[in-house]
């Protein structure tokens, strides 16, 4: 395992979900390998009064309700459609949700404008066609075609970056769950290859991105939409930073210090420029960037590394501006311009009413705004 | 504590406390605490009925056990005050409140005014069953015993801040109330609920909800108590409710004053009701007391009917309070309540359902407006045989039972998912017979997995937005909006004719000539041609009133408007009295009529302490427009005298100078002589303002425009002032001891001197272009001519100075002094533009050439040869002319014969002009000559 840059979620849970599947006693849809209720303590964690011998942990934060509506669909008819913001955590959810039913979150297509029909469904090989002709051997199958064999979860990442026609691929495989191979014999049922009870999609979209590639309404009514969004509770985002954190220090086998009020630094700056962003007028007045939770532990994972590798071993507020401006300062007079708006409109009197770490950030950052512009 | 019914249960709990806790301690303390709660309220001889706010679990039990004991009185937990209401019930569609209302507030702090306090009512409500029971029954008496309205309030001072409404819930979650009308439809009123029942503790709430696996409080409740006790017997049912009450209040954080606010109502309820019983001599078995299910489990020593008498009750303080029944709704009742949307909503589907399967007979006010069937109400049902035996202990059964399965059947799910998918359609949703069995599938997988057997209104709720909603909403409501209006959506109530106040009435009898249903909500246009049916007119006063006194909206003039001295011809009128009938009855309290609201509002607003003169002549100004009332008119006009001699800042001028102008005006063509404080106003204003003056030219807080307008005052009431006896010498030395530094005002001083006639025309044009050419001084001309651009007012006859300033300033001032003005008069022009700009405008349209041609040959009047140059020509004319003709005389003596006429030439005499006419009248110099002689 240690030797995986990133380990997928079946993998590093391996272990919990092995445990999870020995105390799981309720029924289980097709050929699922955890009870819906399983699936979701294994996404959201458990709790004392769930009576379990050992605790698991918590692995997605957000409204029970979504997860809920997710492994229903699944276990419907209905292939699933996480949309929502950059960076709110739906490929997460999608691994999450493929891991704990069927042990293979890896079975993924990504979705981009090069994306073809053969991607979803089968391609060639083509020497083998060459040398022994046609046939299921000399036959690649896409992952959303190895799921269909195998009764698992496919997942579609970014569905909306492919193009329409390419997108309708899925129409077919999600209403009739098979695919026909017009290239193989027909005899002995060669040329169809059905999907086995189990199979389902997870697609992701970008709600960014709406507007590029729409989806046909015919596909539209194949999918049930679950809408993520952006985490504005500072309590659970602050959870989602330090999970995600920790994990980092951990792959990156960091020994380091998170202060808490560095923490509270970020997010308060993340929330204010969220604030700054909802009553802007134009996109001139706002930042490019989505200012996700993704965003934030991007811009502490980078305050870490460089407070590890080129600073004295611990993290500061100063290192925590500068990756702030660095990660969020994208076009070069607009992002500046309201970061330097911000820091002096913003963090300049914060820092003189309540000190803290926020006299250094503030220096950090007008360090960091400096050098760029 | 000794054994008893709960004894039992007593020893499992114990148990249990052992066991979880690690050893009795705290916890067995409050497990046990609870029984001994439930035991001492179930022992009470008075008959404790605990209720839940708009549960149809309490609902149905309550018109259960009514028809069983027919108790001869019921004690309800509503504020006391509000009791003669309860009748006007009938002449209402449900949901209305009951309002305690108070303008004129005494006791409390003025900021507080006005009071306010609601009291919704719902028919799916416990306590609706015991007012309709105890008011249509013969020989029942209904006693409010609860805190009177006054006392609510007495009660908060003691906190020294107003009063908040309930802790709001999921505020900000994804079940955050819509912001609609619907939902403020109670104002800022407290609102006070019978059975406010509620964890206290923000973590209990939090617990309870995950556990649950529910969203909100709402849910939780719909699920844990109000469907396994939906058809339990009496005495679960009230076991049950103490059993929570008692939770409740025991696991509620010690917040002393809310804690006191508490015990004192049990207090005084508990005072009231002992009194009552003591008075009539009722036997305490007749009778059933209401409460919530919170004060149900109440420990204080005034409990019971055997409690002891140590509480008194204080004085209401001197506010008078006003009652009145106002429309409500679904929706208001859950912002105020801080419940989930559509609870409320899904409260009265469930009522309903629920009265269909347990065939409940409801009781039901007789006449009740807004129901099909009255026929039902208030016959007195049969008496049961009340259970004479003591109540059994129910609790340790109901607590061992496994969850109830929820009594949504399949065939009403699957009505509920061919139905939102036939709405979501309409709606503009893509969405067809698949997505109803989507719905439905989902929604039974979503039950499963939450652990109920059969899914809730909530999880059908979840599942039609899983299956239906997409990337967008397509029309005005999603989903979720949808399912609570299927669900039966808000339902806005309304105060019938009957059981408005006078004033509503009055309005509405007076507004009946409109031929309008003005009772119904929206908007609704009234067109009145006054001209053709002179008996409008009385319509058109009171909507202009209404105008005046309502909130934005409620009544809105769409053609039409109302000046002085104007009369009204045609009008339309865009009204929504149904929509605004809070504000309508909320009049009704502070008069009879709306002439008597306005005049109390109008003498408010004068006599207010910051009023102003400005404020003051507005007032007279709409006692005369609305009320066409001299006697109010005349009575505020003098005190808009006093004001003005007491004001001492000039900030009011303008103001107070557009309405003398418009009252003068008025007064002048509609009364045969000017009322006497109207005079009196110009005379004193005259020196009022003539005393200011100085001291406004050199305030840097009074603005140009402020002294602009005392000018105006000035100069345009002269003519007025000066016949009443004031003196002119006043004004002049005013303006002498005014000596402005700022340039606008100097601009204006100017001014005035020209229109006094101290400083000429030539004079003012010299120091323009001394300004002009001194370049130390260019760049403050434009403030100069700000000052000329607000002279304008006081002394119009300097346009046309004006525009030849204005124009020297584009021709002459250098770019970057320029530029940065132009703002700035468009903007001066801008605010006070329905005066000065049509001025400047017409005199610059005079002054510059009409057509394009005629530009470049076009020379300002300024810049023409003055015309003095040209009368002194014509004195020496006729001797230089007819040199010419003498020295040239061909042309004349041709045009002379031509004529016939036979003239001859006269011998000029080029150096004797003077002496001439001295030899051809010799008198005067001789007698001159005469006279120096003989000195």
């Amino acid at each position: 395992m240690s030797d995986l840059l990133r380990a997928p979620a079946e993998i590093k849970y391996a272990e919990e979900l092995d445990w999870l599947e020995s105390i799981d006693d309720s029924p289980k849809p097709f050929s699922w390998r955890l009870s819906p209720k399983m699936v979701r303590l294994f996404v959201l964690g458990s709790e004392r009064a769930d009576g379990l011998d050992r605790e698991v942990a918590q692995k997605w934060f957000g409204d029970r309700s979504f997860v809920e509506r997710s492994i229903v669909t699944l276990a419907s008819d209905r292939g699933l459609l996480l949309i929502g913001d950059p960076g709110t955590g739906k490929s997460w959810l999608a691994e999450l949700l493929s891991a704990a039913i069927c042990r293979n979150s890896t079975q993924v297509v990504q979705g981009t404008a090069g994306t073809t029909e053969d991607h979803i469904k089968y391609s060639w090989n083509v020497s083998m066609v060459i040398a022994k002709g046609q046939s299921r051997e000399s036959m690649i199958p896409s992952p959303i075609m190895t799921a269909m064999e195998s009764g698992t979860i496919g997942r579609f990442e970014e569905l909306t970056r492919s193009t329409s026609d390419v997108q309708d691929a899925l129409i077919s495989i999600l209403s009739e769950k098979y695919i026909s191979v017009p290239e193989l014999d027909g005899a002995g049922g060669e040329n169809i290859v059905f999907a086995k009870p189990g199979f389902s999609v997870i697609a992701t979209a970008n709600s960014r991105d709406r507007g590029v590639n729409d989806l046909s309404s015919a596909l539209k009514r194949r999918f049930n939409f679950v809408r993520i969004p952006v985490v504005t509770n500072k309590k659970s985002e602050a959870e989602i930073v330090r999970f995600r954190t920790e994990e980092l220090l951990r792959r990156h086998q960091i020994e380091l210090d998170v202060p808490p009020t560095l923490l509270d630094v970020l997010l308060q700056s993340f929330a204010d420029l969220r604030a700054s962003a909802a009553a802007a007028g134009s996109d001139d007045e706002k930042l490019e960037s989505a200012l996700s939770t993704a965003e934030q532990i991007g811009v502490l994972e980078d305050a870490i590394l460089h407070g590890n590798f080129f600073g004295e071993h611990a993290l500061t507020a100063r290192t925590l501006a500068s990756s702030l401006v660095g990660s969020l300062a994208r076009r070069e007079p607009e992002d500046l311009a309201i970061l330097n708006k911000y820091l002096h409109g913003v963090v300049e009197p914060r820092s003189k009413e309540e000190g803290g770490s926020w006299p250094e950030f503030l220096e950090g950052g007008r360090d960091a705004i400096a050098t760029l512009s | 504590m000794s054994g008893g019914t709960f004894e039992a249960l007593r020893g499992q709990l114990h148990e249990a406390a052992t066991e979880f806790a690690d050893g009795p301690g705290a916890l067995e303390g409050i497990l046990r605490g609870i029984v001994d709660d439930v035991e001492r309220a179930v022992r009470e001889p008075l008959e404790i009925f605990p209720v839940c706010h708009h549960s149809p679990a309490s609902a149905i039990a309550m018109a259960r056990r009514l028809r069983e004991k027919q108790p001869k009185v019921v004690y309800l937990e509503l504020c006391e005050d509000m009791a003669p209401l309860l009748t006007e019930l009938r002449n209402c569609r449900l949901p209305v409140a009951v309002q305690a209302f108070a303008t004129e507030v005494e006791g409390f702090p003025a900021d507080w005014s006005p009071l306010s306090v609601v009291a919704p009512v719902t028919e799916a409500s416990a306590e609706y069953q015991a007012i309709a029971y105890a008011l249509d029954t013969p020989g029942v008496e209904l006693v409010l015993v609860d805190r009177s309205s006054d006392h609510v309030f007495q009660w908060e001072t003691r906190q020294e801040s107003r009063p908040t409404d309930e802790p709001d819930s999921g505020g900000d979650g994804p079940d955050a109330a819509p912001a609609e009308a619907e939902s403020a439809l109670h104002g800022d009123a407290v609102g006070v609920e019978i059975g406010d029942l509620r964890p206290r503790f923000a973590e209990l709430e939090e617990h309870l909800l995950r556990h649950g696996r529910v969203r909100h409080w709402s849910e939780w409740w719909h699920q844990y108590v109000e469907l396994p006790l939906g058809d339990s017997d009496h005495d679960t049912y009230r076991q049950v409710m103490l059993l929570i009450g008692s939770l409740f209040r025991r696991l509620a954080p010690g917040d002393e004053p809310r804690v006191r606010i508490d015990e004192d109502r049990e207090r005084y309820m508990w005072t009231r009701m002992r009194e009552h019983l003591a008075a009539t001599g009722t036997d305490p078995a007749d009778c059933l007391y209401v409460c919530g299910a919170f004060h149900a489990a109440s420990r204080v020593e005034e409990f019971g009917v055997h409690g002891s008498d140590t509480f008194t009750i204080g004085p209401p303080s001197g506010t008078r309070w006003r009652h009145g029944l106002i429309p409500s709704s679904h929706a208001a009742i859950e912002a105020q309540f801080g419940l989930a949307a559509g609870s409320v909503s899904i409260a009265a589907t469930e009522w309903t359902k629920n009265l269909r399967r347990t065939r409940v007979r409801p009781y039901r006010l007789a006449g009740q407006a807004g129901t099909k069937k009255t026929t039902k109400a208030a016959r007195p049902a049969p008496a049961l045989p009340a259970a004479a035996a003591p109540a059994a202990d129910r609790l340790t059964g109901f607590l061992q039972r496994p969850p109830v399965l929820d009594p949504l059947d399949e065939a009403e799910l699957l009505g509920w998912s061919v139905d939102i998918v036939r709405a979501a359609r309409r709606a503009g949703y893509l969405a067809s017979t698949a997505d109803a069995i989507a719905v439905f599938e989902t929604s039974i997988l979503l039950a499963g997995m939450r652990e109920r057997a059969k899914p809730t209104p909530y999880d059908f709720l979840d599942a039609a937005v899983t299956c239906i909603e997409k990337d967008r909403v397509p029309g005005r409501r999603d989903v979720r909006r949808l399912v609570e209006i299927m669900m039966g959506g808000d339902r806005v109530g309304q105060v019938g004719y009957d059981a408005l106040p006078p004033l509503a009435r009055d309005v509405h009898d007076r507004l009946e000539p409109l031929g309008l249903r003005l009772q119904q909500r929206g908007v609704q246009r009234a067109l009145l041609d006054i001209a053709a049916q002179p008996a409008l007119e009385r319509c058109s006063d009171v909507l202009w009133m209404l105008r005046r006194l309502m909130p934005e909206g409620a009544a809105r003039p769409i053609m039409g408007e109302r000046r002085l001295g104007e009369r009204p011809i045609q009008e339309s009128w865009d009204l929504a009295l149904g929509t605004h009938q809070r504000a309508l009855i909320e009049l009704g309290y502070e008069g009879v009529s709306i002439e008597q609201v306005l005049e109390q509002r109008l003498r408010r607003t004068a006599y207010a302490p910051q009023a102003t003169a400005a404020t003051v002549l507005e007032a007279v100004e709409d006692a005369v427009l609305h009320l066409r009332s001299r006697r109010l008119a005349d009575e505020l006009g003098t005190h808009a005298l006093d004001v003005l001699a007491r004001e001492r800042s000039v900030d009011g001028a303008p103001e107070v100078l557009r309405r003398v102008r418009r009252l003068l005006a008025y007064y002048r063509t509609a009364e045969p002589v000017l009322p006497p404080w109207i005079e009196s106003f110009v005379k004193t204003g005259y020196a009022h303002y003539c005393t200011l003056l100085p001291t406004a030219f050199t305030d840097d807080d009074a603005t140009v425009r402020q002294v602009a307008a005392m000018l105006g005052f000035l100069f345009g009431m002269e003519g007025l002032a000066l016949s009443l006896g004031c003196d002119r010498t006043q004004l002049e030395l005013a303006l002498a001891q005014s000596h402005p530094a700022d340039p606008a005002r100097t601009a204006l001083l100017w001014a005035a001197r020209s229109h006094l006639g101290t400083l000429s025309r030539t004079a003012l044009r010299e120091r323009c272009d001394a300004l002009l050419a001194n370049p130390l001084v260019v760049p403050a001309y434009p403030r100069y001519l700000s000052g000329f651009v607000h002279a304008l007012e006081p002394v119009p006859g300097l346009a046309d100075f004006v525009v030849e300033a204005v124009s020297n300033a584009f021709a002459r001032l250098p770019d970057p002094v320029l530029l940065p003005w132009l703002p700035t008069l468009i903007t001066t022009l801008r605010a006070s533009g329905t005066e000065l700009a049509p001025l400047l405008i017409r005199e610059a349209g005079r002054v510059f050439p009409a057509r394009l041609a005629e530009l470049d040959s076009w020379v300002p009047p300024w810049r023409l040869p003055q015309e003095t140059p040209r009368v002194l020509p014509e004195a020496a004319g006729p001797a230089a002319g007819s040199a010419l003709l003498a020295a040239r005389p061909a042309t004349c003596d041709a045009l002379a014969d031509l004529l016939g006429y036979d003239g001859t030439w006269a011998t000029p005499e080029p150096t004797a002009t003077g002496a001439a006419l001295l030899a051809r009248h010799p008198a005067t110099a001789t007698a001159l000559g005469e006279l120096l002689t003989i000195g």
